[in-house]
């Protein structure tokens, strides 16, 4: 009855109002379901492509550039106890895909006992695909991928391995037995077709471990490790994954949070919605309560309107996150590729447990935003007491209380801005951003407050300032609520702001970066995926045909490869040392001239490191550090840091002469040509392209291009931030809808009365679009000045501690001023509705006399 | 005398649900400059929707309403707010002030919605109904007599032709409503408006040099 009464009945009468609550959680629902889904769907591909691939192996061997195939014969040993398979696996580009795949190179004659891989039967039996795989250059693709490729037995694939135009023939068509999303890039070819295609004649990549039935699993790792030498890895499967996850974490996190901003919005507008819903139903409450109705039959009412708001909300927004997903995966996938070497999913599947999770989140908010608004409906007396009461616009905030809570917030925030990374997750500087946007919360009110204080009521002036100082004199009135939307609005302008200071800082600074690193006049490199990534190598014939025509002295082949520093992976990098010394550009922290340190380098065979791997392991200019490498140790001084954006586990760059002394040729992942003074850098491209001929796909970028190239693909990896904070401003401006319809619920009286005086349509519709107006000003120079600060903690502080990088704090201030005037514009674009039905009204209705 | 208000054959329908009521059929009147009208007549019998066709907040269905000139039943918008901005001053009986705005800032309210800005006035007024002292308060803190003579003040601040009073002292008790209607009248005769007065209460329409008895919308007498 009480719910009928108090809850489903006003409802049906006002849907609106409720239906905007519901828009607003599910928005935020879905900010957060979708940037989850996404990036889980990215990265999981990732780690659980890692141990779908593997099948049933249970360890493996593995060594930084790769294991000796000699190492297969030490393992004879224990055959009886285990299968013992070698796996080459590596990223291939297939054009007519125009993204990257992994090609998986296996012993086909034992593999079939590792992984089960069900083969279509139109191609024959297995006898005969085995057959084509042995004696044709044959790969097995994935039914997925053969249908969009419509690629059937027999067809020919082009793909670029290491640069290098090469045609295999499809030989069947296999269906993953499960998890066909972590099979929906892989070609599979025989091991030695693999070793020929990428240069690894002698090595392999892995060897995979299976433990036959009944055997101790570390009994058979501590054998193997016994057998074989300690330059290499004996571990699980998953521990590959682990290690790519951990990259990606910080990313995953940082998105996370962000889109959890959204869902912050979307709780202030339930706030705000059910606060204005308990002061409408005031009076009817206060009968109630006279009549007999108890506080807990009250707090039920605005309980169950809660938990309403928060299933309905909760179950649109999971469902609107994965049609999100599917629109934020495009942007993810190439932040994670950038990120990590591998092929990310393309495929979204939402998972039970992250739909559970999304609508639990969705109810909690929504009953955690329903607080303040329940404590008001309980203390709500007898219709009786309710005349007596004073007003509540009269009751004045306490500014000193608001003040020192605002202030303590924000030293609390600056705290945290100091405190260290929690895990390697910038936790306490997400955080201080938090507090930072409850310190804009906390002082809207006393802000609308002290706003109609100094403006004086309708005495102060005539014409077109009445309106603005009766809209003014109404929102500090119902200040109350209009905090909440002024705060809704705060929130999501400052969110937009400190985005985007971030992505303008970030994107500045990777400007700079790129235009006094990147001094070589032509670049090449392998053709890249659709995601802006490059896949795989050049073929050291490229390099070669590169001296031919050039002359050593003007080509930097950048190589790179795999060692671990203190157990954890990092890159080895290796360029011409001798050659960047004549030319420079790279930007060191220090500020010394690059050419000085390279001939230094060179001088004292030490290495330079970039800013994530200083950062990561806590090693400055001058310190020594030893990483793991192929037959050993490398011991190298550190002759400087450099600035990286690229790099975000941590590189370290040698001479590419000490490279190729430990790590066989692989080919350099790309090529810099520095041409000499007048040289025509288009001429050069065009006759190394020529020279190159069909055989190989590579891009030849000049200065320029590159430039711009890498602007580009920065713009690709942020969309998704524009996304979430257009989300953001859509729930901030339903906020201001929902508080301006409430507003102008509780004021039809005072805008009758306005019109019974002598105001006009228009004045009246002005009162409450300047409300709407004011709301969003308040909302938008309150958001500007927190978001640059959480902008500031975001540059300075979460970048560092994720990824290791410093970059400068520059606002884009023209963009943040046109960003605050958009929201005040949308939030009086949307008081245009209440406007015109606050114009609509009927005075003689809205003034009829009681009794 | 003048004539600042005249209804001319005045005819006003409601629709309850699906039924139409006659809330006034065919009524006329005059009211002359500085003349007091009572309308009296039990609840219901059309004394307030006749308050709304003057104040311009309603339309007849047939008829004319004619104000200090002008027929606000075919006037446009810009009209109507003219007339409540020059020639009407509206006294309810709920009193309805603006609940955020202080006791200055509603009596200066109707000046301020024309453009205009004379604080003279308003000090004036407010020294006049005895509200000088409380000109900084809130509705919410004045009794209902201190709300309803800041109603008054409000009525009369922009010198109408014409104030319509709703049943002024139905939220009173009868020393206060005595004191307000009083206040009222001393105050519309110094000023030169005419009132007209809308209540059930026999004993108010003594004062009034006219008394117009309604009942069911129509005019039963004029005494």
């Amino acid at each position: 009855m009480l719910l009928r009464t108090f809850f489903l009945r006003p409802v049906r009468r006002r849907p609106l109002r409720f239906v905007t609550t519901v828009v607003g959680v599910a928005a935020g629902i879905a900010a957060v379901v979708a940037t989850i889904s996404a990036s889980q769907a990215a990265v999981a591909s990732l780690r659980e492509g890692v141990a779908e691939i593997a099948g049933r192996a249970r360890l493996e061997v593995t060594a930084p550039a790769g294991v000796p195939e000699q190492l297969l014969g030490r393992l004879r040993p224990i055959s009886g106890d285990a299968l013992v398979v070698p796996v080459i696996e590596e990223i291939a580009l297939v054009p007519t895909l125009g993204d990257a795949v992994r090609v998986l190179g296996v012993d086909l004659l034992v593999d079939a006992q590792v992984r089960t891989l069900e083969l279509s039967a139109k191609d024959g039996t297995p006898l005969v695909v085995a057959h084509r795989m042995l004696t044709g250059r044959g790969v097995l693709v994935p039914a997925s991928l053969a249908s969009r490729l419509a690629l059937r037995a027999g067809d020919e694939l082009a793909v670029s391995v290491r640069a290098r135009r090469e045609t295999l023939t499809v030989a069947g068509v296999f269906t993953p037995t499960r998890f066909a999303s972590a099979w929906d890039r892989v070609l599979v070819v025989d091991v030695a077709l693999a070793q020929e295609l990428f240069g690894r004649q002698g090595r392999i990549d892995r060897i995979e471990i299976v433990p036959r039935s009944g055997v101790d699993e570390a009994g058979l790792a501590a054998w193997a490790r016994r057998l074989l030498p300690p330059s290499v890895r004996v571990e699980a499967p998953a521990e590959r994954g682990a290690a790519s996850s951990r990259m990606v974490r910080a990313l995953q996190f940082n998105l996370t949070a962000l889109s959890g901003v959204s869902l912050f919005v979307g709780a202030v507008l339930v706030a705000t919605t059910l606060a204005t819903s308990v002061v409408q139903r005031r009076t009817v409450l206060a009968i109630a309560r006279s009549l007999g109705s108890s506080r807990r039959q009250l707090a039920l009412v605005v309980l169950a309107e809660a938990l309403a708001i928060g299933v309905l909300g909760g179950a649109l927004g999971v469902a609107g996150g994965l049609f999100g997903a599917r629109a934020a995966l495009a942007s993810v996938r190439s932040t994670v590729a950038a990120a990590v070497r591998g092929v990310p999913a393309t495929a979204i599947q939402l998972s039970p447990s992250l739909a559970i999770v999304g609508l639990l989140v969705a109810v909690l908010i929504s009953l955690a935003a329903a607080a303040l608004p329940l404590v008001e409906a309980i203390g709500t007396p007898p219709v009786q007491g309710l005349t007596s009461e004073r007003p509540a616009f009269l009751r004045r905030p306490s500014r000193r209380r608001a003040a020192l809570l605002a202030i303590g917030l924000l030293a609390l925030a600056a705290a945290l801005a100091r405190a260290p990374a929690w895990h390697d997750l910038p936790v306490a500087a997400l955080l201080a951003s938090m507090a930072l946007l409850g310190a804009l919360l906390v002082s809207a009110s006393p802000v609308l407050d002290a706003l109609a204080r100094r403006t004086a009521g309708p005495q102060g002036g005539g014409g077109a300032g009445t309106p603005l100082r009766l809209a003014v004199a109404a929102l500090a009135a119902g200040r109350r609520r209009a905090s909440w939307a002024a705060g809704a609005v705060g929130v999501a302008v400052a969110l937009a702001v400190a985005i985007g200071t971030m992505v303008h800082s970030f994107r500045a600074t990777v400007v700079d970066w790129a235009d006094q690193g990147m001094r070589a006049d032509v670049w090449v490199r392998p053709l890249t995926a659709t995601t802006g990534v490059q896949v795989g190598r050049l073929d050291p014939e490229v390099v070669r045909t590169a001296e031919r025509l050039f002359g050593i002295q003007v080509i930097d082949p950048f190589h790179t490869a795999e060692a671990t520093m203190r157990g954890q992976p990092v890159t080895l990098g290796a360029g011409a040392f001798a050659v960047v010394a004549r030319r420079g550009g790279v930007s060191f922290r220090d500020g010394r001239d690059s050419r000085d340190v390279f001939a230094t380098a060179l001088r004292h065979h030490a290495a330079v490191i970039n800013e994530p791997f200083a950062n990561r392991f806590r090693v400055n200019e001058g310190d020594t550090i030893r990483l793991r490498v192929p037959g050993g140790e490398l011991v190298r001084a550190v002759e400087a840091v450099f600035f990286d954006y690229s790099h975000q586990q941590g590189m370290v760059v040698i001479d590419r002469n000490d490279f190729l002394r430990i790590y066989p040729d692989d080919g350099p992942s790309e090529l810099a040509l520095f041409l000499p003074p007048g040289a025509d850098p288009a001429t050069a491209r065009d006759t190394l392209l020529s020279a190159l001929g069909g055989r190989f796909l590579v891009e030849a970028l000049l200065n320029k291009e590159l430039r711009d190239e890498v602007v580009r693909i920065f713009d690709r990896t942020f969309a998704i931030t524009r996304a979430l904070q257009a989300v953001a401003v859509a729930v901030a401006v339903l906020a201001v809808l929902t508080v301006l319809f409430a507003l102008l619920g509780e004021r039809r009286r005072d805008l009758a009365l306005l019109r019974a005086v002598g105001g006009s349509r228009a004045q009246v519709a002005a009162v409450v679009a300047a409300q709407a107006a004011l709301l969003g000003l308040t909302g938008a120079v309150g958001g500007l000045a927190i978001g640059l600060a959480i902008g500031l903690v975001l540059v300075k502080v979460v970048n560092l501690q994720s990824f290791g990088w410093t970059l400068r704090f520059l606002p884009p201030w023209s963009a943040l001023a046109a960003t605050a005037l958009l929201v005040t514009v949308a939030c009086f674009v949307a008081g245009l509705a209440p406007a015109l039905a606050a114009v609509r009204m009927h005075p003689s209705e809205d003034l009829r006399e009681e009794g | 005398m003048e004539i600042v208000t005249e209804l001319r054959s005045v005819t006003k329908r409601y629709r309850r649900g699906d039924e139409l009521v006659n809330a006034l059929h065919d009524v006329s009147f005059t009211l002359g400059a500085s003349e007091m009208v009572a309308l009296v007549g039990p609840s219901g019998c059309g004394k307030s929707t006749t308050l709304n066709l003057v104040a311009g907040v309603d339309r007849p269905d047939e008829g004319q309403v004619i104000v200090c000139g002008t027929d606000l039943a075919a006037a446009g918008e810009p009209a109507l707010v003219q007339a409540r901005r020059h020639c009407i001053g509206i006294i309810f009986q709920a009193f309805h002030l603006m609940p955020h705005l202080t006791v200055a800032e509603n009596v200066a309210l109707p000046l301020a919605l024309d453009g205009r800005r004379d604080p003279a006035r308003v000090d004036d007024l407010l020294r006049r109904v005895g509200l000088e002292h409380r000109r900084s308060h809130f509705p919410a803190e004045l009794s209902g007599g201190e709300q309803q003579r800041t109603a008054v003040a409000r009525a009369l601040v922009h010198r109408p032709a014409v104030v319509l009073a709703d049943e002024p002292t139905g939220s009173l008790d009868s020393a206060s409503g005595a004191a307000v209607l009083q206040l009222m009248d001393e105050l519309r005769r110094q000023e030169g408006s005419a009132l007209l007065l809308a209540t059930h209460d026999e004993s108010l329409a003594t004062l009034a040099d006219r008394v117009i008895r309604l009942r069911d919308g129509g005019i039963e007498a004029v005494l």
